[in-house]
Formats: structure tokens, C-alpha cells, sequence
């Protein structure tokens, strides 16, 4: 399915109809270019699972982890700076996409063969005027 | 009596270790072909694995250089978080086995409040109370520090961190990884002719997530009116971002200074190593009449010169950690 915002205030409502979507899956693996929106719609994702502290871009640390109001952890891994999957398993990737944890993947490119079978592939396209149109594959 | 401690710090990419004598650092090491030129090995590039190949080497090169031998440690300090963990795994393990080995104190250590301590390296020091804008790729902050081991954040990055707002764009702009360097580089040829909006962000936190989009959209712009626009602009795009990223910077720092009356500032982080950074905390400062301090480029990205000072004076207060302590992901200053 897929469908079309014209703005970042709608992102809130795209984050509640996905996890929707969800249900029972925890990895959600998110593509898109520079500027798509990746970090916002997590940000937004986050925010509904009930995440208080801030959500920001892993591209550095690669893994954030973040608590949620009852305590239970969200991941939000973002894997631009890695080069292959050796990479990714020499960080530990397997621990975050083999827990019962929602887990939040920016850039999945390179663990494509890594991700569980169950993974929902979302991917955010840019369009003119500052529209985005989100894709759930 | 001289007190000498190892410290280590492996919270993400470098495993580092250094030895620090009375809070002066005799020696700082990051994992590199040096450390493993003694033990016939390569460097692996990133996280836990590489860590584990790193850590022995880097170690025993950091006690080298600063001609103590183990038995005259008086403690072990370490970087418990924030960090990826299974990295933080690596030099936590390292050091409670040495600590427990050698029978002295573990002192578990806070990545970012290390970042600031690293001011206290080398003279001069800051006095107390200062603010503190800690910039690199994974963190922006303006901390107040009322002392060694007391201090708070006053704002922070709610979505990409500085350096990254550096390396993304670079990343538009199809230069390699990580383009901060290279971007400083060509901003100092160009001119800061392109204007990009300011984020409109409460108080004193950071946004840079609409700012890198802002410069997706301007540059796709101009390349379909003018398809050599990137070629031809190249300095002038890169002057222009740069002076953006640390208007945003310097502005939030000047509101910090306003609203707590606090004139002595610092920076530190990968990013305090921007020469446009550089130059405006020191113009700024000069009109303004705030004393600044910048730390060393060794001390401003991630080292274990800085874990050790910290380390220091929380031995001088006693306070150690004990055996059962684990890293922890995220950890609040």
C-alpha cells in the first residue's frame, strides 16, 4: 500500500497507520534518499510507542536504544556508515534484529540478506513541492 | 604521592587508551597501525570485533609510552556509555579484568562529560562555572559545568547532530565520507553567497534535519535550471553551508551566554576542529568580551586522554565503581 503527505505535520497519522500495519512484526527496515524523512517518521513512530526522551539520527553511534514508558526498548539502528554485512555482524547487528524488540533500520541496504523474513520494507519517495509518498512494500 | 591511571575508551569506532599521572597526561594512544605493528597484526575498521583486536595492543602501547609499568597503577578508568554496547562491551570487560587482576579501583566513566573534562588535559583550564558546546557527528550540546563532576545540559540536538548535518551534505554534493574536512577545505576558497533558512527551534536545542533537506531541495533546483551548477558553485555551496551550520551554532551559544550570564565558553567534539567554528567562537568572544577556550584537535575527538582526566578527579572524590557494573547504551548526563 501506499500514500501521499503533503507535509511533515502528517507524518504523526503515517506513524499510527503503520504501526498499525505492523501488528505483530518488530523490524522495520526504512529506505529513502538524504532529506526523505527517515528519522522524522521514526521520530514520529517512537513518539506512539510511547518513547519520552529524544529521538535522534544514529548515523554516528549506528544504534540507539530508547526506553519507552513502560520500560520496555525500541531500537533505531541507521546503517549508512557501514561498508558490507561483515560490518554489520562485527557490531552485533544480529542482538537487535533477533530480540522481541521493535527495531527501526535506516539505511538496510547492506544487511538485506541479514533481515528476518518477517521484515516490513517501507521505503519514503521525495516528490514535488515538498510531498513525500510513502511506500509499505 | 603521584597518582597514575590507565584509562580506556572504546563507545564507538577507535579503541584508545592513555595514561594519565596527577590529572597530566603522559600518554594518549588510538588503535592504529603503530599499536599493531607490535603484534604483526592490521587494524579492522569498525565496532566490537575490531575492538577486541585492538584493545591489548593499544594498551600495553599507551603504558609504554608513558614508562609506567602495571604494577604502578593506582586505577583503571573506563568508559561505561553512553556508546554502542557491544563495543562499550569490549573495554569494560578489559578494564574489570585488569582492575580485579591488579587488585585497584574500577572507575566507570560518562563518554560526554568526558568530552568537556578534556578541556582540563592542558593548561589553561576554564574556571568554573563554564558553558561548554560539545559538537561531532553523533552529538550537539551546550552543557553548563559548575564543577569536575557537576554539570548539566542546557539544550541539545533534537535530530541530527552537527557533523552529521556536515557529512549528509557532503554526501548531496557527492564528496567522500567523512566530508567535514573536505567541506572546511572548500568553504575556505568560496564565498558565502547562498542563503539557507535558520530552523526556527525553541530554546536552547539544535534541529539540523530541515536544514539538509532545505539544501536537497535548493540544489535540485538550481542543477535543473543549470545542469553545472555543483561544479561551477562547489566553494561558494560549500562556504555557504558552513557558514549556516555555525550561525546555528553560534546563535543558541550567544542565547546560553544571555540567558545564564556565563561568559567563559568552550567547545569541544570532532566538529570544534571546523575552522569556520573555530574562527567565529574567537571573533565572537572578542566582541562580546567572553574568555574561550578550544582544546587541542588530539582532545577533541574521541580519546582516552579525556576518560583518564575524568577518572582522576573522581578518584579524588572516591567514588569507584565496583565489580558488577555493566555498560549501559544510553546513559543521561
Amino acid at each position: 500500500m501506499e500514500w501521499i503527505i503533503t507535509g511533515i505535520d502528517e507524518l504523526e497519522d503515517s506513524a499510527r497507520k503503520l504501526l498499525k500495519k505492523a501488528g505483530d512484526h518488530r523490524i522495520m527496515a526504512f529506505s529513502g534518499e538524504i532529506g526523505a524523512g527517515k528519522t522524522s517518521l521514526i521520530q514520529r513512530i517512537c513518539q506512539q510507542l510511547g518513547v519520552e526522551e529524544k529521538v535522534t539520527s544514529p548515523t554516528f553511534a549506528l544504534a540507539n536504544v530508547y526506553a519507552t514508558a513502560n520500560g520496555d526498548e525500541v531500537y533505531h539502528l541507521d546503517l549508512y556508515r557501514l561498508k558490507d554485512a561483515q560490518e554489520a555482524l562485527d557490531m552485533g547487528i544480529e542482538e537487535y534484529l533477533y530480540g522481541d524488540r521493535y527495531c527501526f533500520i535506516e539505511w538496510p541496504a547492506v544487511i538485506e540478506d541479514l533481515l528476518p523474513a518477517d521484515t516490513l520494507y517501507i521505503r519514503i519517495e521525495l516528490i514535488e513541492n515538498s510531498h513525500r509518498k510513502i511506500v509499505l512494500l | 604521592m603521584q597518582i597514575n591511571i590507565l584509562a580506556i575508551e572504546s563507545s564507538c569506532d577507535d579503541t584508545s587508551a592513555a595514561v594519565i599521572q596527577d590529572g597530566e597526561v603522559l600518554s594518549n594512544c588510538v588503535a592504529n597501525q603503530e599499536a599493531h605493528r607490535l603484534y604483526g597484526g592490521v587494524v579492522p575498521e569498525v565496532a566490537s570485533r575490531a575492538h577486541q583486536a585492538n584493545i591489548i595492543p593499544v594498551v600495553d602501547l599507551a603504558l609504554k609510552k608513558a614508562g609506567i609499568r602495571k604494577e604502578e597503577l593506582h586505577a583503571i578508568g573506563f568508559t561505561k556509555g553512553p556508546g554502542l554496547i557491544g563495543s562499550l562491551m569490549v573495554g569494560v570487560s578489559f578494564a574489570k579484568g585488569m582492575a580485579l587482576s591488579l587488585d585497584i579501583p574500577l572507575i566507570e566513566v560518562h563518554h560526554m562529560k568526558a568530552h568537556v573534562l578534556a578541556h582540563f588535559a592542558e593548561a589553561p583550564h576554564p574556571s568554573f562555572p563554564f558553558l561548554c558546546l560539545t559538537v561531532s557527528g553523533g552529538h550537539t550540546q551546550i552543557v553548563r559545568i559548575n564543577n569536575y563532576l557537576d554539570m548539566e545540559i542546557l539544550g541539545q540536538t533534537i535530530d541530527d547532530a552537527a557533523g552529521e548535518a556536515f557529512d549528509k551534505t557532503g554526501k548531496i554534493l557527492g564528496l567522500e565520507y567523512p566530508a567535514g574536512p573536505i567541506i572546511d577545505q572548500l568553504a575556505q576558497q568560496g564565498e558565502a553567497k547562498f542563503s539557507f533558512s535558520e530552523p526556527k527551534i525553541p530554546g536552547l536545542d539544535f534541529s539540523f534535519s530541515g536544514l539538509k533537506t532545505g539544501i536537497l531541495y535548493f540544489l535540485k533546483k538550481q542543477v535543473k535550471e543549470q545542469p553545472n551548477f555543483l561544479e561551477e558553485e562547489m566553494p561558494n555551496i560549500c562556504a555557504s553551508v558552513q557558514d549556516r551550520i555555525v550561525s546555528i551554532l553560534m546563535n543558541k551559544l550567544k542565547l546560553a551566554v544571555k540567558q545564564t550570564g556565563i561568559q567563559t565558553v568552550a567547545i569541544a567534539g570532532g566538529v570544534s576542529a571546523n575552522s569556520g567554528l573555530r574562527k567565529a567562537l574567537q571573533q565572537t568572544g572578542e566582541e562580546l568580551g567572553w574568555q574561550t577556550f578550544i582544546p587541542k584537535f588530539e582532545y577533541c575527538t574521541d580519546n582516552a586522554a579525556m576518560i583518564g582526566v575524568t577518572a582522576y578527579y573522581k578518584y579524588l572524590e572516591e567514588q569507584f565503581s565496583d565489580q558488577g557494573v555493566a555498560p549501559v547504551a544510553r546513559w543521561n548526563i
